[in-house]
């Protein structure tokens, strides 16, 4: 009986009750993208670095991982060291740096990655074979460099390292044998990275004290370890830089505090929006009604009843409004991320909308609270108005 | 240009032999309490030695939205000095090229590409295209924000007018009945209407502005520079009233043509 | 009559406050009625029927005035109470119907059973029964706006009985209606006082005013007649 009041009242206006849902379905997809915005980055950012489950970073003194072209020095020790630390599993290195290589008459620019197969939180393998650790003549190459130089795997190429800016001439050559095609979890869209082993690339490197690295991804036993292994590295090693992915995350947050302002704010006004809607429709609703709700309280039903009629509107409008908004959301926040996602140089990995049930659940029970807190006002309306006297106005 | 560290920073202890000069930005000497005069101990990372320098000037950047909102700070040496301090020999990392009037900055870009390894050279234009990447992803970005915050508001200007007309069901049924003319009615709702939506749009223009301002203020002082973040142009101006009023007035009209359309008693009858 | 009023109430003065002006719209009535009773209130225009009737069903509360609904004195009720009050012992009956239009016929009289928590079977079964009691089957399943105004006032009619209660309060049940479907609702009126029900209804309509068994004659806010008629 109810809610055959609540629906068809609602029905009485069809134009009406239409546009409020869609409106608090237009508020209540802006809200969904801009808590899927104020989460997705971290969230995205987060899944990326522990992808494979490396939860620390060790960069040089005062940068990020891959910021600059800083190394660590004294690599070799320094991984003797973490590999007798009881709380770490793997401790895998990595060198970067620019190798290049002749493709028909060109000479093309690659990110060259050198890694320890056998620990490393850098890659996947997609097609052909991982390198083995021995292995000082494999080659990995990415779809991008695939597609830029029409290797396959089996080639036999030539990579040229500390190549001299005036003359073009490389300090140093080396053919391998390409192994495997993988996918660079870091890279950006269309970048071009080859991978080899460790040793090979620190010697094909500008690297005059050549045991360096540019950094090394430590995975730590259990998680719960990972605070006290970050810290217990810190103090051995004070010329590093110790990162955990929690810490990277929250400096990563700090450079994109505008995203945060932006989703926080835009997040505000979607809500007030829905709000003001649900709210002034239905005070004018009631206004309407009032003579009907007062023959209601004089029929019998409490007051409590009353609120619980105008709320039931309120919560039947926000509930059709954010189901639709929650589709709404959906596709817009993909439709958002691919404009976000073409920044320049950003992580292919990375998504700023991360659709997530908790978030979008989140974001209905919020618009939805909303909605009906404001029908409380309109509820109170109904509620107070003097019986006799609104029966009197309304036979008038 | 790499990062600086500026490790330790020293108020002036009376240095006897004379320092290399370097000229600090605004920001950096407020925020180390530092003036010219004062020495300063810079480094290129944590680890390496110091070298000290004086300073010689306090300048203001341009403010340029790539480097604001990273929180550095910038310091200005003299070319041998920086490249002592990095220990980078004989190199640099930029060379601005000015061609001479009538050469057009592609062709000798091109040539310069041709001529030498070593470096690349870039037509001003391309750099100043590619630099701005960023910044046309976020516009892009704002302009799909800003569409989906168009439609909320304007689905809500739409129940309002609505709402705003019927509320007139009654009055409308007397003048009805007292023989005033469908078209007088109908001119009279939407005249007021039309004053309803231009009052709103001037709130409207004014709590942007208001909104902006203090955008402008926070953004301005938490990053320390005197980019504008938020600009009201007369285009915006435009296309927010104009999508107001116009939206404003058509559903008005709507919901009014509606309204004196329907026969007097029908009226009646529902407002009651 | 040796039964315990249904309704007692001595001194009631009731006023309103507009602007600065205070409105005296009862100056002191006392009134008493016991169960079982037709009870007609009649008076000119303004002279404090309906704000009478709106305080014998505990619409609103007196100024001053001590007013007993069933035995219980109105200002011991809380507003809770005073609804439950409405839903279970009394019924309204209005001049104009006061339907919910968009409800059903038969869904209109079941509303206040539903609110006392009667089962959906049996308030549809009550509903029906009470629909033929008014001669409306036929139009159980129309919406209150589909019917006519004798219709309409017929399914209040049935409403206000639907939890069976003790009192009848109708405000000029004819005023809207022709002479002959005014003339049905009295039927009515008559089969429910036969039944057993205890009526008070206010009317300018001498024909309805005759039919009860007592008039009370109000003026200018105070009762100037109180009669029993002798039939
Ligand atoms: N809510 C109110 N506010 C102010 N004055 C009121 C209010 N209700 C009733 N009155 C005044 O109280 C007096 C009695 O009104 P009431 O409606 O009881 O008269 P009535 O006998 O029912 O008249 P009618 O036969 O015209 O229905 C009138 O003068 C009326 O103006
Ligand atoms: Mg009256």
């Amino acid at each position: 009986m109810t809610w055959a009041l609540v629906i068809r009242s609602l029905f009485r206006h069809p134009v009406r009750t239409a546009l409020v849902v869609l409106g608090i379905a237009v508020a209540a997809a802006l809200l969904l993208d801009m808590v899927m915005l104020s989460g997705g980055m971290e969230r995205s950012f987060s899944r990326m670095l522990l992808s494979r489950g490396f939860q620390i970073r060790l960069s040089p003194r005062g940068t990020l991982p891959f910021d600059t072209e800083a190394t660590i020095p004294g690599i070799t020790p320094l991984l003797g060291r973490l590999h007798q630390d009881p709380d770490i599993a793997a401790a895998g290195p990595v060198v970067a740096a620019s190798l290049h290589a002749r493709v028909r008459d060109s000479l093309v620019t690659f990110v060259g990655y050198g890694i320890d197969p056998s620990s490393q939180g850098l890659y996947e393998v997609r097609s052909g074979d991982n390198l083995s650790s021995t292995d000082t003549t494999g080659l990995l190459i990415s779809t991008p460099v695939a597609e830029r130089t029409g290797w396959t795997i089996g080639d036999s190429v030539t990579l040229l390292g500390r190549l001299d800016p005036q003359s073009a001439r490389a300090g140093i050559e080396r053919t391998l044998v390409v192994r495997g095609v993988v996918r660079w979890l870091y890279d950006a869209r269309g970048q071009r990275s080859l991978g080899a082993n460790f040793r090979v690339v620190q010697r094909l490197g500008p690297f005059p004290d050549r045991d360096v690295a540019s950094m090394v991804m430590i995975k730590v036993k259990t998680d719960l370890a990972v605070d006290r292994v970050a810290a217990r590295i810190r103090s051995q090693h004070p010329g590093v830089e110790v990162n955990s992915v929690a810490t990277l995350v929250r400096q990563f947050r700090a450079r994109l505090v505008y995203f945060h302002q932006l989703s926080l704010i835009l997040a505000t006004i979607s809500l007030v929006v829905g709000v003001l809607l649900v709210g002034t429709i239905l005070t004018i609703a009631v206004n309407e009604r009032a003579g009907e709700f007062a023959v209601l309280r004089a029929i019998g039903l409490r007051r409590a009843r009353i609120v619980g009629l105008v709320m039931a509107e309120g919560a039947v409008l926000t509930a059709v409004g954010s189901v639709l908004g929650t589709g709404l959301g959906l596709v817009t926040a993909r439709f958002l991320d691919r404009i976000l996602t073409s920044f320049p140089g950003l992580p292919a990995a990375i998504s700023f909308f991360v659709p997530a049930p908790d978030t979008t659940a989140l974001a209905a029970i919020v618009i939805l609270v909303a909605g009906v807190s404001a029908a409380a006002y309109p509820a109170y309306l109904a509620a107070r108005a003097p019986i006799a006297q609104t029966l009197r106005a309304d036979a008038e | 240009m790499p990062a600086l560290i500026a490790a330790a920073l020293l108020a002036a202890a009376l240095q006897s032999s004379p320092l290399p000069g370097v000229a600090v930005e605004r920001r950096l000497a407020e925020r180390f309490h530092v003036a010219v005069g004062d020495s300063l101990a810079l480094t290129p990372r944590a680890e390496s030695p110091t070298r000290w320098y004086r300073i010689e000037a306090i300048y203001q950047p341009r403010p340029d939205p790539a480097t604001a909102l990273r929180g550095e700070y910038q310091v200005r040496f003299h070319l041998p000095e920086i490249a002592g301090l990095l220990s980078a020999g004989d190199r640099v990392d930029r060379v601005a090229v000015a061609t001479r009037t009538g050469i057009a900055a592609d062709s000798a870009a091109f040539r310069l590409n041709q001529l030498a390894f070593g470096y690349q050279a870039y037509p001003s234009a391309t750099i100043a295209s590619e630099s701005s990447q960023t910044f046309a992803v976020v516009s892009r970005f704002h302009r799909a924000i800003g569409l989906i915050a168009i439609m909320a508001s304007a689905i809500f200007l739409l129940c309002i007018m609505l709402l705003k007309v019927e509320e007139r069901r009654l009055d409308a049924a007397v003048m009805r009945m007292i023989g005033i003319g469908r078209l007088t009615i109908f001119k009279a709702f939407v005249l007021e209407v039309t004053f309803v939506a231009a009052i709103g749009s001037a709130l409207g223009v004014g709590l942007a502005w208001a909104a902006g301002t203090i955008t402008n203020l926070v953004y301005q002082r938490r990053f320390e520079t005197a980019l504008v973040f938020s600009y009201l142009t007369s285009d915006i101006i435009l296309l927010g009233v104009g999508l107001s009023l116009g939206l404003g007035i058509l559903v008005g009209a709507f919901a009014a043509a509606r309204l004196v359309r329907t026969r007097p008693l029908a009226l009646w009858r529902r407002a009651g | 009559m040796t039964k315990s009023p249904v309704i007692l109430a001595r001194d009631v003065v009731k006023t309103y406050q507009v602007n600065a002006q205070t409105i005296t719209a009862l100056r002191g009535v006392s009134l008493s009625f016991a169960a079982g009773e037709y009870l007609a209130i009649t008076g000119p225009s303004g002279s404090g029927k309906s704000t009478l009737l709106q305080l014998l069903g505990g619409l609103d509360l007196p100024t001053s005035g001590h007013l007993e609904l069933m035995g219980t004195p109105i200002e011991r009720l809380s507003d809770a109470q005073l609804a439950d009050l409405r839903l279970r012992r009394v019924g309204f009956i209005f001049q104009r119907f006061h339907l919910m239009p968009v409800l059903s016929a038969r869904e209109n009289i079941e509303l206040p059973l539903a609110e006392a928590g009667v089962r959906p079977a049996e308030r549809t079964a009550r509903a029906l029964d009470l629909l033929a009691y008014v001669g409306l089957t036929a139009r159980a399943d129309h919406r209150a706006t589909q019917l006519s105004g004798g219709e309409m006032q017929r399914v209040a009619i049935a409403r206000a009985l639907a939890n069976r209660p003790a009192l009848i309060l109708a405000d000029e049940p004819t005023g809207e209606l022709d002479a002959r479907t005014g003339a049905q609702i009295l039927d009515l009126f008559d089969r429910l006082h036969a039944d057993g029900t205890t009526l008070v209804v206010v009317t300018h309509d001498e024909h309805l005013a005759e039919r009860a068994a007592r008039r009370v004659h109000l003026l200018d806010g105070l009762v100037d007649r109180d009669e029993i008629a002798r039939r």
